[in-house]
């Protein structure tokens, strides 16, 4: 991952992204206030506040380690906030009715039972959220996973798994897609496919909380930035408002997260 | 039936799991009721009681451990594999997701206890007629060996969701299960650490009271029955509440 790299897909960016001017006055899709998370002595968030307007793809960028994941996990219900509130939809994930149908959402790449099929993953979870059946042959088709659906998740590819994870947070066509690090250990293939999927997803005015700590890679598709380090909210930006002075996000970001070291 | 409970009956036929457990219980119950039924020497078969304490009874021992091992599974193997993330995202409502686990392994359970109890009766009479031995049991017992296996199965199961959400990591609440029934109630039965009868209020030895073993030192049938249910409904109200307030990794 280049500097180099970087620029180039600002420049990308710049000329693909479709004005898509909205109306409608902007709902807050989700809402964290003051949030703490505390494991024994180790303070894995601190403190931290955000929103994320409908219509945007937001970037929640830091290094591992950064709070990314844990913030994440309390947004979507897995873990208890230690202090402060984390809203989707203006509502706790846990109390919200049928959550799948508006929010989708992949935190691991291989949350799957290697012994069970792709189809058959999606199926147990459709049934669960009473999403039809025909709505998993849909999913599979759109990650272009419809031909091996029937093998074992055991022989997947990660590039596959990565999909599969995909397929199953777009079983319930969510309004909200959250994604922990969806481009980790994808090759330039799957890496250009995923892009072309948040840039779809999101032009058709839904809303993207893509994190990662590989900038080139989100750099393209996103059009907010969220730096965390430490557990801290660094930057939060448009990126057009980040690169405007002639940087790339990731020397923005270089300088954010060791600058203040060096 | 609920969207949870009906998932995780899928999530059950749609891998090897289950029935892999399911085989290797039938396995081990021609193994070992052939053992006793061919080897054991004939004394010991004198009377019908002792027919279903030597013989019959395992049917029922083996349907109930693996179940609970079933129970215990449902939950630790999404822990194990991750996909307890994706369950809990689609349904938020850990209670619901635990006690849908404990009707899925309890219908499965009485599926495993029926044919458990079932080949155990069966291939024991066999056994005991090639050699001659006069079969004792009769057609109540025999009901109440196969039932009472499929009811000790059920309760077994529900215990085993109920130690999987408590315990989350599989090979030490497999193993823990495992050590239980094998070993720490073989030990705790009758008065070998000095608390008189009280071993026999233990869940693995109420199970077996259930489909009528040892009369003469365990309980009766419907006392069983009940004083398991109640291990059961604890076990899985204790697994839903330590499921729905620890945080998922």
């Amino acid at each position: 991952m280049s500097a180099d790299g970087g620029a180039e897909s600002l420049l990308d960016e710049d000329s693909a992204r479709t004005p898509a001017p909205r109306a409608l006055p902007r709902q807050a899709v989700v809402t964290v206030e003051r949030l703490t998370k505390r494991y024994g002595e180790i303070v894995a968030v601190d403190d931290i506040s955000f929103s994320l307007e409908a219509g945007t793809v937001t970037g929640f960028l830091g290094p591992n380690g950064a709070g990314k994941s844990t913030t994440l996990r309390v947004l979507l219900g897995l873990a208890e906030p230690t202090k402060g509130e984390a809203l989707v939809f203006n509502q706790r994930y846990r109390e919200l009715e049928q959550p799948f149908r508006r929010i989708g959402a992949v935190l691991e790449s291989n949350d799957f039972d290697p012994g069970r099929s792709g189809r058959d993953h999606l199926r147990a979870l459709a049934i669960a959220a009473e999403i039809p059946r025909s709505r998993v042959e849909e999913v599979l088709e759109l990650v272009e996973l419809a031909g091996d659906a029937h093998r074992k998740v055991r022989t997947y590819s990660l590039g596959m798994r990565q999909r599969l994870g995909l397929a199953a947070a777009l079983l319930g066509d969510p309004e909200l897609l959250v994604l922990d690090e969806p481009a980790n250990g994808l090759d330039p293939v799957g890496v250009h496919w995923l892009r072309r999927f948040l840039r779809d997803f999101a032009g058709a005015g839904r809303t993207v909380l893509v994190s990662s700590h590989l900038l080139a890679e989100v750099a393209q598709a996103v059009d907010r930035v969220l730096i965390i380090n430490s557990g801290r909210i660094v930057v939060a930006a448009p990126l057009d408002e980040l690169t405007r002075g002639g940087q790339t996000l990731e020397e923005v970001y270089l300088d954010l997260i060791t600058g203040s070291a060096s | 039936m609920s969207a949870a409970l009906r998932a995780e009956l899928f999530k059950q036929r749609s891998t090897r799991a289950s029935l892999g457990l399911f085989a290797t219980m039938i396995v081990l119950i021609l193994f070992v009721v052939l053992l006793h039924g061919l080897g054991v020497d004939a004394g010991n078969f004198d009377t019908a009681s002792k027919q279903i304490s030597v013989l019959f009874g395992w049917g029922e021992f083996l349907a109930a451990l693996f179940a609970g091992l079933l129970g215990a599974m449902s939950i630790t193997g999404e822990i194990r594999h991750g996909t307890i993330r994706p369950t809990l995202l689609v349904n938020p409502r850990r209670q619901k997701v635990v006690l849908a686990k404990v009707w899925a392994s309890m219908l499965i359970a009485i599926g495993f206890g029926l044919a458990a109890g079932a080949v155990a009766a069966g291939v024991g009479t066999v056994a005991l007629e090639s050699r001659g031995i006069d079969v004792l049991v009769g057609a109540g017992d025999y009901a109440l060996l196969i039932l009472g296996s499929a009811a000790a199965a059920a309760l077994w199961a529900a215990i085993g969701v109920g130690i999987g959400s408590l315990v989350r990591n599989q090979v030490p609440a497999l193993v823990g299960i495992v050590v239980w029934f094998l070993f720490v109630e073989n030990l705790l039965v009758g008065d070998l650490a000095g608390v008189g009868e009280l071993g026999r209020l233990l869940p693995a030895a109420a199970g077996k009271a259930i489909s009528g073993q040892d009369p003469e030192t365990l309980l009766a049938p419907g006392f069983a029955l009940a004083l398991l249910a109640l291990y059961a409904v604890v076990a899985a109200l204790v697994g839903a509440r330590a499921a729905s307030r620890r945080d998922v990794a």
